[in-house]
């Protein structure tokens, strides 16, 4: 449960605290919130990769539905990478590996500062 | 076990988090790049999309409001001056300020600080010319003789910084993102600076190249190869115009000593080929409505985003519209109320090379006549991103920087050469011009507007409501004796000094001639009866006379007619030199199945270089190696040289086949104009083999390969490439590969203004907009959109409404 959460909850903070603020911001907060709700290890991975990688797919998604612009066709072209498609999957494995590695230090840290091994968690 | 998770686990990420912010060589830093909310994927959005009902703007004295039409051209609407020119920074800015940093940048020598080590040398030729120097001084003048002036351009400016203070990472042009650098402040001296670039892009010089020649030919071929007027000489100014004045012309001296090393220089970067323009305008008297029609097309380097943006300014007491640069204040080519303008290159020599003779390795003193005269040292600091900073000492003499030295490109000679050039000279007020010319409502107030103009010179074609119709040749031209500044000059002899400058109302203009239009096309000025020394090696020979053949021959002229004529790709040259080149091959080659089925292609052909024509193709590569066989031992002396022009080549081959010009001195036997022609006929077998087996199609437009090329070259994602359209060099539509009207405009002066415009290229300068190449297609296939003035609550084809407050 506590990993279906922490991974809604991620993606609401990458919704919102996007808008405004830089990558490396929500990172912190994906650290902060994981240390806050303490899914498991592989949750906190799985659920802060899921929360960003899935929200940063789905906005290319929508900007290229609304927009149908040319850009990321054309970005895909200069950067050698083909099309913009490869340019979206790009940003979302992006997305995964920042907020999972945030998500993982997040346990990490709340591990660190509890007394109780979580280890039987894991079993 | 936990720290040493947590602490690797922190470092990973750390490290992850920070890998992502850097660049990689070229690579730009990934995250901010890639995050959806932040980087690239927001330049999506096309402006309607981001449209917004307000934005603020301070030091306005009342709200302005800004109305898109449905191109996207911005129409301002403000109480006055100041606040009209602060939106129009702003405004601009919005739309176009990677593209107005970038070239101010370019002009003021600072690439090296975004690109690296790479853009090293040419920003050191750049700092070199002096571009720079000139702004400075083209600012202490504004600041000395003319604050109002300078008050506006400074509210430009502002505008142009309070949209760089409020610009978020969304909206950062794309550019920025990926050449990972950001936005710095504008100021009034980069607004100078931008019409200094434009003198760079439009002024050449053949100074080396002449005293090459002169060497290598001798005065008297030189004179007969290179004459200062062609035989069929169709000036800008009309023949039977009377020069009514006496010339202050000064006389040659005698026997003036020219510096004659053999010179062995690379020649300064020139304006590239296919860099001309037209304009005219036609009396009511011959024009269907009885209105005076004005019609500009400046070709230059077509790129994207385009050098051009259009806009209508607008206060209380006029209304101008049409073609803006970015950076400058005002409407460049356009039209108000009442009167409509546009510019052509005034191609003439105004930039000369006078040999320096230092008084030792110090370089403190060089001679001018009996005395020492002492040098200034400027030392440029160049920024160079990745790298220390690149100190550059030029030396300044009296005439101008000392561009090649012991310490710049010094392996080509022990020669040092000052600049003289106008744009030095900081006495100009060219945005003046142009803002007086915005509000000008007659003759007389567009006269007056053109005296504070110096650099680069253009041809000024004027039509007005009240039907007057005139075109003003203007610049500042030094007054030259004959053949003055055609080669280098000695610097020490004080009797090689320009001798001032032409007085403003003897620079040849005519108003309402009697034949009913006036034009140019980048041709001679005027005829050999003009009382001053003309002298370039650039002018043009065919786009003129069709022009002026074609508007001798209208009558009833239409908006549509004018139209038809800035899109006309009727190629005189092949006119005249087809059927002498035909002849002189006779029947060479024709057993061959190819041979033969180009010959029947050329003889088809009726001249007009549209998309689908195959003669066209054919002419151009036959013509251009004939004329490279002809000239190929000439310019293979070992030191540059400019070849003939096409004009003259041809008239040879028609007139003198049997010329000795001809004789190719290391081949046996003597050859004669035919053997030239018949060498360019087999080049263009081999050519064609070549194409048609890689390319197949040989149609004028695809192997034309019209590109509009983003200003970074190798963004080519960013530019259009392939655009199916006719025209080329010496046509009237003179679009080539590379260049072609970079702006077209035709504005008819009735008691409602019609105008209508295009350009290659769109309003949007960003890459992902769909404003961005909108205008392509319809440029492509000549035609435009409109341009009629909108009055202030207008509702019709609004596209969005802003209001600055």
């Amino acid at each position: 449960m506590k990993f279906l959460l922490f991974t809604l909850l991620s993606a609401l903070v990458v919704v919102f605290l996007n808008i405004v603020a830089p990558y490396w911001v929500v990172m912190i907060a994906v650290t902060a919130l994981a240390a806050l709700i303490r899914p498991t290890v592989w949750g906190g991975f799985l659920g802060g990769g899921l929360g960003m990688g899935l929200v940063w797919l789905g906005q290319t998604l929508y900007i290229s539905a609304v927009t149908s612009s040319t850009l990321p066709d054309k970005m895909g072209a200069l950067m050698g990478l083909g099309s913009g498609l490869s340019l979206m999957l790009l940003t979302a494995v992006l997305g995964f590996i920042l907020g999972g590695c945030s998500g993982l230090l997040g346990v990490m840290f709340r591990n660190l500062i509890q007394k109780k091994p979580t280890d039987v968690y894991l079993g | 076990m936990k720290y040493i998770s947590f602490f690797s686990i922190l470092i990973l990420t750390c490290a992850l988090g920070v890998l992502v912010s850097l660049p990689f060589g070229q690579i730009p830093p990934l995250a901010p790049l890639l995050d959806p909310n932040h980087g690239f994927w927001q330049n999506s959005f096309s402006e309607d999309q981001l449209a917004e009902e307000s934005l603020d703007l301070e030091n306005l004295n009342a709200a302005v409001e800004v109305v898109y039409d449905e191109q996207l051209i911005p129409h301002i609407y403000a109480e006055n001056e100041l606040d009209l020119y602060r939106a129009q920074g702003y405004i601009t800015a919005k739309h176009r300020l990677w593209q107005m940093e970038f070239q101010t940048r370019a002009a003021a020598g600072r690439l090296s600080e975004i690109v690296g080590p790479m853009a090293l040398e040419l920003d050191r030729m750049t700092r070199r010319k002096g571009l720079a120097y000139g702004a400075e001084k083209g600012i202490s003048y504004l600041t000395e003789n003319d604050p109002a002036t300078l008050a506006l351009v400074e509210a430009y400016s502002d505008g142009v910084n309070q949209y760089i203070a409020q610009l978020s990472d969304a909206r950062l042009p794309v550019e920025y993102k990926l050449l990972n650098y950001r936005p710095e402040a504008w100021s009034a001296y980069k607004s100078l600076l931008l019409l200094k670039y434009m003198s760079d892009m439009l002024v050449g010089d053949r100074d080396l190249e002449y005293s090459n020649l002169k060497k290598i030919l001798g005065k008297v071929n030189l004179d007969r190869l290179y004459p200062d007027f062609p035989t069929e000489n169709d000036p800008v100014i009309e023949k039977e115009r009377v020069w009514d004045f006496t010339s202050s012309a000064p006389v040659k001296p005698d026997s003036l000593n020219y510096p004659e090393e053999t010179l062995q220089l690379e020649p300064l970067v020139q304006p590239t080929e296919g860099t001309g323009s037209n304009n005219w305008a036609v009396s009511g008297k011959k024009t269907k409505n009885g209105n005076p029609i004005l019609a500009n097309d400046p070709h230059l380097s077509l790129n994207l985003p385009s050098l051009w943006y259009s806009m209508q300014l607008s206060t209380p007491t006029h209304t101008v519209k049409g073609a803006t640069l970015p950076g400058a204040l005002g409407i460049i080519s356009g039209f108000n109320e009442n009167i409509a303008w546009g510019v052509t290159n005034a191609t003439k020599d105004t930039r000369d090379w006078y040999k320096i003779t230092f008084q030792d390795a110090s370089r403190k003193a060089y001679k001018y006549g009996q005395e020492w005269k002492p040098t200034e040292f400027r030392v440029e600091e160049i920024l160079v991103k990745g790298q220390d900073v690149f100190l550059d000492t030029v030396v300044y003499t009296h005439y101008g920087p000392v561009v090649y030295d012991q310490s710049f490109k010094a392996d080509r000679q022990d020669v040092n050469f000052a600049l003289r050039w106008i744009v030095h000279q900081g006495t100009s007020n060219e945005q003046k011009t142009f803002i007086q010319l915005n509000k000008a409502t007659n003759h007389d107030q567009y006269t007056e507007a053109l005296k504070d103009y110096a650099a680069p010179a253009q041809n000024f074609v004027f039509a007005s409501k009240t039907g007057d119709i005139a075109m003003r040749i203007q610049g500042k031209f030094p007054l030259k004796w004959e053949e003055q500044g055609k080669f280098f000059m000695d610097g020490a002899d004080p009797r090689m000094e320009w001798q001032g400058f032409i007085p403003f109302e003897h620079n040849a203009n005519t108003l309402n001639p009697e034949r009913g239009f006036v034009s140019s096309a980048n041709q001679h000025p005027v005829d050999s009866t003009y009382p001053y020394y003309v002298f370039d090696n650039s002018y043009e020979h065919y786009r003129n006379r069709r022009l002026n053949r074609e508007l001798a021959a209208m009558d009833q002229i239409t908006v549509e007619d004018m139209k038809g004529l800035q899109f006309d790709s009727y190629n005189l040259q092949a006119e005249e030199s087809l059927p002498v080149m035909l002849n002189l091959l006779a029947t060479y080659g024709s057993s061959s199945k190819e041979a033969q089925k180009y010959l029947t292609d050329l003889k088809a052909w009726d001249f007009f270089a549209d998309p689908a024509k195959k003669g066209q193709t054919l002419y151009s590569i036959w013509f251009a190696e004939t004329a490279e066989s002809v000239w190929r031992e000439l310019m293979e002396q070992g030191a540059p040289v400019v070849r003939p022009n096409n004009f003259q080549t041809i008239a040879l081959m028609r007139d003198t086949p049997e010329d000795a010009i001809f004789d190719v001195h290391m081949a046996e036997g003597v050859q004669t104009a035919q053997y030239h022609v018949r060498v360019g006929f087999d080049s263009l077998l081999v050519a064609m083999k070549k194409w048609e087996s890689k390319e197949g199609d040989y149609g004028w437009a695809d192997y034309k390969k019209t590109t509009i090329q983003h200003l970074v070259p190798t963004f080519k994602a960013f530019s259009v490439p392939d655009v199916y359209t006719g025209g080329g060099a010496g046509i009237l539509n003179a679009t080539g590969p590379r260049h072609g009207a970079s702006w077209r405009m035709v504005v008819e002066l009735g008691s409602t203004i019609q105008a209508f415009g295009i350009y290659p290229g769109g309003q949007s300068g960003n890459p992902g907009s769909r404003f961005y190449d909108n205008f392509i297609p319809i440029w492509a296939k000549g035609d435009y959109v409109d341009f009629g003035l909108k009055k202030k609550g207008d509702q019709k084809g609004i596209l969005f409404k802003t209001i600055l407050n």
